[in-house]
């Protein structure tokens, strides 16, 4: 090997190490650059892994660095000319190297002379390991002005918080939604709509989780609702009326005391006490049978079902004619719409249980929709916003048309407090009509509807949603108000209204009992 | 080892020309440049233009040159009236063995070192007779053409000023002379030491140290000097540079009427290669170059009257020029 050649291996280990911390240095620049430039996009885009993006820059940057370091290799020529420049030694060394093969008179005295001045000088200082100033600068500048954006606030916090946020409040709708679908597969009344309740459920929880946004969620409550509402029998209300007056009628006779208290239980057992009852009548006393007839025939006359009224209008006058065999088919009729009713009670009840969900699901989401849209969706959840400090308050109003057979309407305002999530306000919210409903007709009285929860001992209570003017009968509140407080706190305390909408509520009933108490 | 000991022994030529320079400097008190440029000429076969003012020893300097070396001397002193025949010689009449025949008589150019003092003097017709000779190394007279004496070294002095009554030398003919040398005037130390020196009552008396022979062997020798690619393209840089149409610099464009020419670049290279050897090095640098862009380019970059109306002269250009080439270095 020629002494040209060591030469050249030389100044090329000694440019690797040169190059290896150049390129060093661009990658730091480079790692540097891109954390700063991830730190101004997060501060323009809300990205929410800014630090996974910000560190990936780095690795990045040192491959890059290292493909270049591994594919630049200075030519020979080149390193001998650059050694020449830097020490100084006058292109003896790259006229010697260009001229190796060559034997011209002064080649040899000339490669000789570019060896010995090799010799004498340092070839490694030739590619010193340095560090660029400029560099060097560049580097402390971008680290400075990357730690300042990391740590100074981001605008774009409250906007990821508030992201969060929506996807807590459509995690917590969505889960509304599921305990509903479990909570009526697991209530042990079957109703023949159960599996399309479940498929409406499963379909508005799907979309409330996919939803963009808690207002876009929103938008998929209600027509959920309505097609929930449309599998409710609208008859059922009658029915359950008529069902009820034929107990109280019931429960004036000898014979049909025990029918009367079963169907006051619920209509399936009614209507095997009915059947049970039907079978008996031929051992009935002919007192009886009048006793019995008689009662039938006021239940008839009260019945708002059709059917209910014509079976037992024809039972009530097959006893009186002592035709008891078409009296026995008549009862075995009441008892099939006893069954029938038993059925429609399990649907509204279902309904009832799947709307109920969706209206949990439904605060939760427009309380979050309405700090959406107040600026402050960073606050709603206690926990679920990592910035610590922020504050704020808010009210609001809101109407619902109420569910089921009611309207409702309400308005509200309140505080909450955010645990470290600072202070949030809670819009308000109108009831639903499952919930509290209030007429605007009747001045002294009041037509209340508890879902599935009929007055006791009020057969003249008409439950339907009739407007003024109707010729229905109706029960004083003062005979209701009591019952019907009792269901609306229970209510309360087992859904997800928060606790200020409980003390409205209470609020109200109060009110109520202040004037019923002066009288 | 690469190295053997090289087949031309180019030590001696830089010894012959440290041995010339300090000669020289026994009689000549200060300029170094121009001793340097003048050992450059002569070694790479060049003539020399010597331009100064009247009384900076440009006389005496060819005169000590010719002193130094072992070689014939002549001296022209060319004059509005002086003849081509005056410089190249003419036939004669004479008479040989009682008869009579025409003899060519050799003219003062027949010698290996010539002065033509104060050339732009003589009207071009002879100023063209004498740079014809630099140019072919021959003489014809009437039908015989005769070879000049090898090594045949020129040195034209011309004075910048008093210009009346002067015949500038042609584009063309500046063309001809290998260096343009600028003799500055002294600094008052070396003033001082030429009035110590010639003032007393004995002068310098210089010794030869070469002869024609070894004069030669050094232009050979010179020749064999390698020269890498990266930095003979700089010197092709160099030359372009100084032409308006292909240069990038400003003052080129705007001052430069015309450039140097291909044997500009012939001389720079060649120059160099003399230079690289009175360095004791055997390739050239950039170095090289650079040192000797200025009397070699200086007379062949032809400027614009807007650069004498602005004091831009062809050094300044030059050095522009030198500021701005850049020194790449080799791509294989």
């Amino acid at each position: 090997m020629s002494s040209l050649e060591a030469i050249v291996r030389e100044l090329r280990k000694a440019a690797r190490r040169a190059l290896g911390a150049r390129y060093a240095a661009h990658a730091l620049v480079g790692a540097v650059a891109w954390v700063a430039a991830v730190m101004i996009l997060v501060r323009l885009v809300p990205f929410e892994r800014r630090a996974e993006l910000a560190v990936l820059g780095i690795p990045v940057a040192l491959a890059i660095a290292a493909a270049a370091w591994l594919i630049r290799r200075p030519s020979a020529a080149l390193l001998m000319a650059m050694a020449d420049i830097r020490l100084g030694l006058k292109e003896r060394l790259s006229t010697a190297w260009e001229r190796r093969a060559e034997s011209g008179p002064l080649d040899d005295a000339q490669r000789h002379d570019a060896v010995q001045h090799a010799a004498r000088a340092s070839l490694p200082a030739a590619f010193p390991v340095r560090v660029n100033r400029g560099e060097a600068t560049l580097v402390a500048i971008l680290a400075i002005f990357a730690l300042a954006l990391a740590l100074l606030p981001n605008p774009m916090d409250q906007v990821l918080a508030q992201r969060q946020a929506d996807r807590v409040s459509q995690a917590r709708a969505a889960k509304a939604v599921a305990d509903a679908k479990k909570k009526i597969a697991d209530s042990g009344k079957p109703s023949p709509k159960d599996a399309q309740i479940q498929k409406i459920l499963q379909d508005a929880q799907a979309k409330i989780h996919e939803a963009d946004s808690p207002r876009k969620a929103l938008e998929s409550i209600t027509p959920a609702e309505q097609q929930l509402q449309k599998l409710a029998d609208p008859g059922t209300p009658a029915l359950q009326s008529s069902a009820q007056n034929l107990a109280n009628a019931l429960s004036g006779t000898a014979a049909g005391r025990s029918a009367a208290q079963a169907i006051s239980t619920n209509p399936a057992k009614g209507a095997q006490s009915v059947r049970d009852l039907a079978s008996q009548l031929q051992s009935l006393s002919p007192k009886d049978r009048e006793e019995l007839a008689k009662a039938l025939a006021k239940a008839s006359q009260q019945a708002q079902n059709s059917q209910m009224r014509d079976s037992l209008s024809k039972a009530s006058s097959s006893l009186q004619s002592g035709d008891a065999a078409s009296a026995a088919q008549a009862l075995n009729d009441v008892a099939s719409q006893l069954d029938s009713l038993q059925e429609q009670e399990n649907t509204d009840q279902a309904v009832a249980a799947a709307i109920n969900g969706l209206e949990a699901a439904r605060q939760g989401l427009a309380a979050q929709a309405d700090r959406d849209a107040n600026g402050q969706g960073g606050q709603a959840n206690a926990g679920a916003s990592p910035s610590a400090g922020a504050s704020g308050n808010g009210n609001g109003t809101g109407t619902r048309t109420g569910t089921g057979n009611g309207n409702g309407s309400g308005t509200g305002n309140g505080t909450g407090t955010g645990g470290t999530g600072g202070t949030g306000g809670t819009g308000g919210t109108g009831s639903n009509g499952s919930g509290t409903g209030s007429g605007s007709g009747a001045a002294s009285t009041e037509r209340i509807y508890v879902p599935g929860q009929p007055v006791p001992g009020q057969s003249e209570n008409d439950p339907t949603p009739l407007g003024p003017g109707q010729d229905v009968p109706l029960s004083p509140y003062t005979q209701v108000i009591e019952a019907y407080q009792q269901a609306a706190l229970d209510a309360t305390d087992q859904s997800l209204i928060p606790g200020s909408e409980r003390d409205l509520v209470r609020e109200y009933f109060s009110q109520l009992g202040e004037p019923r108490a002066a009288k | 080892m690469i190295a053997e000991e090289p087949r031309v022994d180019a030590t001696r030529v830089t010894e012959l020309a440290q041995s010339l320079e300090t000669e020289l400097a026994r009689l000549i008190v200060g300029q170094k440049a121009l001793l340097r440029d003048t050992v450059i000429a002569l070694t790479a076969g060049g003539h020399v233009l010597l331009e100064g003012v009247p009384g900076l020893g440009k006389t005496v300097l060819v005169r000590s040159l010719g002193q130094t070396l072992s070689m014939s001397f002549s001296r022209i002193q060319f004059t509005p009236d002086l003849m081509p025949a005056d410089i190249v010689g003419t036939n004669i009449i004479g008479d040989t063995d009682g008869r009579r025949e025409f003899h060519y008589q050799a003219g003062p150019i027949f010698a290996n070192l010539v002065l033509a003092d104060e050339i732009n003097r003589a009207t071009p017709k002879t100023q063209s007779a004498l740079l014809e000779a630099m140019q072919e190394r021959t003489v014809t007279v009437g039908t015989q053409t005769r070879p000049l004496p090898s090594p045949f070294f020129v040195l034209a002095t011309q004075n910048p000023i008093e210009l009346e009554g002067t015949y500038p030398l042609p584009e063309a003919q500046l063309d001809r002379f290998f260096f343009k040398i600028l003799v500055p005037f002294p600094s008052e130390g070396d003033l001082l030491e030429i009035a110590r020196r010639t003032t007393g009552d004995s002068t310098p008396q210089l010794k030869s140290v070469a002869d024609a022979g070894a004069i030669l062997t050094a232009q050979r020798t010179a020749r064999e000097v390698p020269i890498a690619e990266h930095v003979l393209r700089y010197a092709a840089r160099l030359v372009s540079a100084t032409h308006p149409d292909r240069s990038e610099l400003d003052s080129v464009r705007r001052y430069v009427r015309w450039g140097a020419s291909p044997r500009g670049l012939q001389t720079l290279v060649l120059a160099g290669k003399v230079r690289a050897l009175l360095e004791g090095r055997y390739n050239v640098a950039f170095e090289d170059l650079n040192s000797v862009a200025q009397p070699a380019l200086r007379h062949r970059i032809f400027l614009q009257f807007e650069a004498e109306a602005d004091g831009i002269t062809a050094d300044r250009i030059i050095s522009e020029i030198l500021e701005h080439t850049a020194k790449e270095p080799a791509s294989k």
